[in-house]
């Protein structure tokens, strides 16, 4: 290849793709994505291969949040007397039922679950709860028992159940995960196509810079050794991808104004590539920092507001490009925190907490119990709706795939997607 | 692979006038993480002799044992003694969790601990070393359980490190994470167990093709007896297998040892671990035949002694030919301590931001995949890893923002920073000097700090060409410095060393 190459060094069509491949610049070695995605120049105006496939799009809400200031159980005394100072008074709680409601910063979601587009699932959790960052959000991850540790997650296990045999690297990524580093639900038996990008927009000027720079060191002569060339061309095939989808990103045309912070811009990218007809089932998107173990309020606020406003902004997006009937979201947190709140104006380490379900296909509105709060000092909440539950569900109602293979065991389902 | 020195003149030390600061990186490179400025100065000042009596000391650089091991290690009776009496049921199943997690927060504080005390130049060569003996010895925490366990393997490779090889063998053997790991415990007389036998053979001491079957299930009996407790290693004679045992064609009532020396004597025995070093240190691609039987018949003579060989290795003409120059994939381990060096950065005492790069690309401390280690090489990479090499060179551009973590590693950062552990991600003044250069004199020193090989003339000028556009008084900004860097840092060539 010539290094002083005015135009682009990476091939962006399947004309300039075999032209390449057939100078030698070996690019053949495409492992894990296939040229059919990469290489189909009109792929943001082509149609999904299968277009009502459907999606699920999973957010993290890493740290453990704060349950009972999420969905606030304002007529329990017992509540008010758990959180002295930290408790939402009554009269600023966005009623939900008669005895509980969103927190003030959830106001686009409340507008949501008016309109029947979330569900909420109330008091989810697992036997022996584990406090620890790490091993909980494992469990969550892997789907395991709280005794059990697994290799795999239960998206992996989904991917290997579902997907086998489907040529998904041909078509594109069949997971996709928009967060520092793969997450260990996308953990699987076998090799199926994935892909990651970092989170929020980043600079785009400077990521194109950056990637112009590397495709053009990667495309020089350099060092002439195997191991050289050997990383050069695992390094083009990875660029060849990213500029697909860095070119359907940057071409998007959002029909809803989201918000300017980085998880916005995620769920935003989440949206160009669903639009974009990539035969993806799956996206994970993360937004961290709900570890409030002091002055929780301020910092809970923020957080609520950035997910309530990030989450109605997609599902406005995607209703306007008419995708909505094809992506549920889903949200899932390591812990819920401690009913009492501490001495520093924060809660610790909990078990059970209310997970959110959205989409134009759910059964919107509250789903099981609420916790009991009639608690001791420090005493943690028991659980009344299994994780893997709703899990189940999502793998048999929403991704039409039977859930007791990939959970290792049978969970009832909820009636949380309208059939 | 062609190679341009014979089979002899391999191994015959480095002539003095090769010895320059180039050659003084590649050592450094190869036996350490990277090559800190100051290291390769007083290197190509000592001389190639004194440099690696320095490396490799007769007295080993102890990786002390982590707080949290130390507390596991000394509650590990009691924990022991609570799951005993225990009955079945939750209390047992709260107290297996209760130990696992201790486990697993030990193995990190050990990770990271080890970490930042590999990082340090003056202890690398022998942290490299002990890491390359453990991954021939291999134990795993999966498997092992106990962190303390763990460590005092590490503990045990270090201490006889530099000893003789057959000693490090017999003292392995006895090794309480080994004999967890290889189901000695589970050995006794009449029913021995035969795996600890085959790995000592296949993948500690000849490798395949060097013994029989009947070799095996004869040494197994010699080692019948081995136990371990809480970390103490105890030999129960009522356990082991005293009678006549036939092991390469000779008959005596052998013990474990003697098996371990009889093991020397095999005419595979010099080679094998001389071709575990070209794997671990040089090349992807094995050397020709009759390279390692020289090296191996040299070793022999030298009574194994484990420091003469790596003296041998690393001073030796071969190590430092042009073909060797360069052209090796960079673990991940390597990788991120080189990247901690070449930036002059701290450890950051964040297992999520350190440690979890580290799994995703391969390598987690402690735990190798399976008994025979990390297979290395082009083995690291593919267009996922690759990803995470990239990402791990952003993140360390990227200043940690405090909000976004948990309480715990915020504790940690504090405290970290309290004792004037350094920078964690690069910060402005790291690049400074190189705005007052001219784009080509900057080009040239990014490419000469972090590059194993002289860039190629197009290589230099895409660089140069980089710094010098939106340039406003003729110097290269500090963001399009950055930008420089961090790419050149994720480029193909920056994974090889």
């Amino acid at each position: 290849m010539p290094s002083n190459s005015p135009t682009p060094i990476l091939p962006t069509t399947r004309r300039e793709f075999l032209q390449l491949s057939g100078r030698g610049i070996g690019l053949i070695a495409f492992s894990r994505f296939a040229p059919a995605f990469l290489v189909d120049s009109a792929l943001a105006s082509t149609p999904a291969p299968e277009k009502d496939r459907s999606i699920l799009v999973l957010v993290q809400l890493a740290g453990g949040n704060d349950g009972l200031n999420t969905l606030v159980p304002y007529e329990d005394a017992n509540y008010y007397r758990l959180r002295p100072t930290l408790a939402i008074a009554k009269d600023k709680v966005l009623r939900a039922s008669s005895t509980v409601g969103l927190h003030p910063s959830c106001a686009a979601l409340h507008r949501l679950l008016a309109d029947g587009k979330l569900a909420i699932v109330q008091n989810v959790g697992y036997p022996n709860p584990n406090r620890s960052h790490f091993r909980s959000t494992e469990i969550w991850e892997t789907a395991s028992a709280s005794g059990e540790f697994l290799a795999t997650g239960w998206i992996g296990r989904f991917m290997d159940n579902a997907c086998a045999g489907q040529p998904g690297g041909a078509a594109g990524p069949v997971g996709v995960h928009i967060s520092n580093g793969v997450p260990p639900s996308f953990l699987s038996a076998s090799e199926h196509p994935t892909f990651g990008l970092l989170p929020g927009a980043g600079n785009r000027h400077e990521n194109e810079e950056n990637r112009r720079l590397l495709e053009s060191l990667a495309s020089q002569p350099g060092a002439g050794n195997d191991s050289a060339t050997f990383l050069r061309h695992t390094l083009m095939d990875a660029l060849v991808t990213e500029k697909k989808v860095q070119r359907v990103l940057g071409s998007y045309q959002p029909s809803a104004s989201y918000p300017g912070n980085p998880f916005a811009a995620s769920l935003r990218n989440v949206a160009a590539l669903i639009a974009a007809g990539l035969p993806t089932r799956v996206y994970f998107v993360s937004l961290s920092g709900f570890d409030t173990h002091s002055n929780q309020a301020n910092q809970q606020a923020n957080l609520l507001t950035t997910l309530s406003e990030g989450l109605a902004a997609f599902q406005q997006d995607l209703e306007r490009h008419r995708l909505d009937g094809q992506v549920t979201t889903m949200t899932f947190s390591e812990f819920g925190r401690r009913p009492s709140e501490n001495e520093s104006r924060g809660t610790d380490h909990g078990t059970a907490a209310p997970l959110f379900v959205m989409g134009s296909r759910v059964k919107g509105g509250l789903h099981g119990t609420a916790p009991a709060l009639n608690l001791a000092p420090n005493e943690d909440l028991s659980f009344t709706t299994d994780f893997r539950s709703v899990y189940a569900t999502m793998l048999d109602r929403w991704l039409a795939c039977p859930s007791e293979p990939v959970l290792g065991g049978k969970f009832a389902n909820l009636p949380i997607i309208q059939v | 692979m062609q190679l341009s020195l014979s089979a002899t003149e391999a191994w015959q030390p480095l002539p003095a006038g090769e010895w320059n600061a180039e050659a003084a990186r590649h050592l450094l490179r190869r036996a350490g993480w990277s090559d800190p400025r100051p290291e390769v100065s007083r290197a190509v000042a000592d001389g190639l002799t004194v440099t690696l009596r320095r490396l490799f000391p007769s007295e080993p650089v102890l990786f002390p044992e982590p707080r949290l091991v130390a507390h596991l290690r000394e509650d590990t009776p009691a924990i022991a003694r609570g799951l005993t009496s225990a009955s079945p049921g939750a209390d047992k199943q709260a107290l297996l969790r209760e130990a696992r997690e201790r486990t697993q927060l030990a193995v990190q504080d050990m990770s990271i601990k080890w970490l930042q005390y590999a990082t340090q130049p003056r202890n690398m060569a022998f942290a490299k070393w002990v890491l390359f003996l453990s991954d021939v010895y291999v134990v795993g925490i999966d498997k092992v359980k106990n962190a303390a366990l763990v460590w005092q393997h590490f503990d045990l490779i270090a201490r006889q490190g530099m000893g003789s090889a057959p000693d490090l063998a017999k003292a392995v053997s006895r090794s309480p994470a080994m004999i967890a790991y290889l189901d000695l415990n589970q050995s006794k007389r009449g029913a021995p167990n035969e795996n600890f036998a085959r790995e000592l053979f296949e993948l500690f001491l000849l490798g395949e093709g060097n013994y029989t079957e009947n070799d095996i299930k004869e040494s197994a009996r010699a080692f019948t007896g081995y136990r371990q407790q809480f970390g103490v290693f105890r030999f129960a004679p009522g356990q082991h297998d005293p009678a006549t045992k036939t092991i390469f064609g000779r008959s005596g009532r052998f013990t474990g040892d003697d098996v371990i020396d009889l093991a020397f004597r095999q005419p595979a025995a010099g080679a094998f671990l001389p071709h575990e070093m070209v794997k671990f240190y040089l090349s992807d691609s094995p050397l020709p035949p009759g390279y390692l039987s020289e090296l191996g018949v040299w070793w022999g003579h030298h009574d194994y002694a484990l420091r003469e060989l790596a003296q041998r290795f690393f001073g030796s003409r071969l190590f430092f030919a042009p073909e060797f120059r360069g052209d090796f994939i960079k673990s991940p381990v390597q990788l991120y301590l080189g990247l901690v060096q070449d930036l002059g950065l701290s450890v950051a005492p964040l297992p999520r931001q350190v440690l979890v790069p580290l799994r995703q690309m391969g390598q987690m401390l402690f735990n190798p995949p399976n008994v025979r280690g990390w297979v290395g090489g082009r083995n690291w990479i593919n267009s996922a890893t690759l990803q995470v090499r990239r990402q791990l060179v952003e993140s360390l551009f990227t200043p940690i923002d405090e909000a976004l973590l948990n309480a715990d590693e915020q504790i940690e950062l504090v405290a970290a920073k309290a004792a004037g552990k350094g920078n964690f991600t690069v910060p402005d003044e790291l690049l400074a000097p190189l705005a007052t250069l001219d784009p080509a004199a900057a080009s040239d020193r990014l490419l000469a700090n972090f590059l194993a090989l002289p860039a190629a003339p197009p290589f230099r000028e895409a660089v140069r060409q980089f710094l010098a556009s939106d340039h406003a008084d003729g110097t290269p900004n500090l963001r399009r410095l950055r930008r420089a860097a961090v790419t050149l840092l994720q480029s193909p060539e920056y994974q090889l060393c």
